[in-house]
């Protein structure tokens, strides 16, 4: 039967540890470019909103018109 | 090493890239060395490396500044770096391509590639602890830490591991 010292150490002979290693290249970059681009202000969305604003303020009987639509 | 000051993890979790990026300068040689120990592969340990600071950057929101980055940062690439391990047991077993048992394990290089298969048998969280507690000869607390377990969980996790690993040896014909 093989006690756990043995197979402590077939398995260090197997799998020899691992020391000083370093990436063989800048990895930086693959960061950069797997990482959601910046979030940046939606402008369609807020000059939709705008002008829902703008126009409602102008005509406020339109709201009626736009919650049988939502 | 150090933990950054936590005025850098606060810009970090606001969002600030170039404390991102000042914060992978400071740990990438550590995070790699940690998913290297588990992956056993320095290509596939980079992709994974890249993998784990991304996952970072997206859950920076859940990051308590006044913690240890290195310790979050090392838990989140063990689970990357397992997340590899079960990939590519599954694209070995998908490919039909997982290795012949060797034939004969009695002289050495033949013993050690006997080893190395039974090792590569075991489930990914047994082949993480194994490895990391018997090769790698990292303190219990320190793996425990890194798979966010108890150390009682992870003393269990080791002893199935040994016993699987002395099963898999015993039906290879190992017996030293």
């Amino acid at each position: 039967m093989i006690d756990d010292q043995a197979v402590r150490r077939l398995l260090q002979s197997a799998l020899p540890p691992t020391t000083d290693l370093e990436p063989a290249r800048d990895l930086w970059p693959a960061i950069a470019r797997w990482r959601p681009a910046r979030s940046e202000w939606p402008w369609l969305d807020l000059g939709v909103a705008a002008a829902v604003v703008l126009v409602l303020s102008l005509m406020p009987s339109w709201l009626w018109l736009l919650a049988y639509h939502l | 090493m150090d933990d950054p000051d936590e005025q850098l993890l606060e810009r970090f979790v606001h969002g600030d890239q170039d404390a991102f990026e000042s914060l992978f300068r400071q740990f990438e040689v550590e995070v790699y060395r940690w998913i290297v120990r588990i992956v056993r592969d320095s290509a596939a340990a980079e992709d994974v490396l890249v993998e784990s600071f991304w996952r970072a950057y997206c859950g920076r929101a859940r990051f308590d500044p006044s913690r240890s980055f290195g310790a979050w940062m090392r838990r989140i690439a063990t689970n990357a770096a397992l997340d590899q391990l079960r990939a590519a047991r599954r694209r070995a077993q998908w490919s039909g391509a997982e290795p012949a048992a060797p034939a004969q394990a009695s002289p050495d290089p033949g013993l050690r590639a006997a080893v190395a298969f039974a090792f590569r048998r075991l489930p990914p969280k047994m082949q993480a602890v194994a490895v990391l507690a018997l090769v790698e000869e990292r303190p219990l607390a320190e793996i425990a830490a890194a798979l966010d377990l108890p150390v009682g969980t992870v003393k269990s996790r080791l002893s199935r591991a040994n016993a699987r690993l002395r099963m898999e040896l015993g039906h290879l014909g190992i017996r030293p």
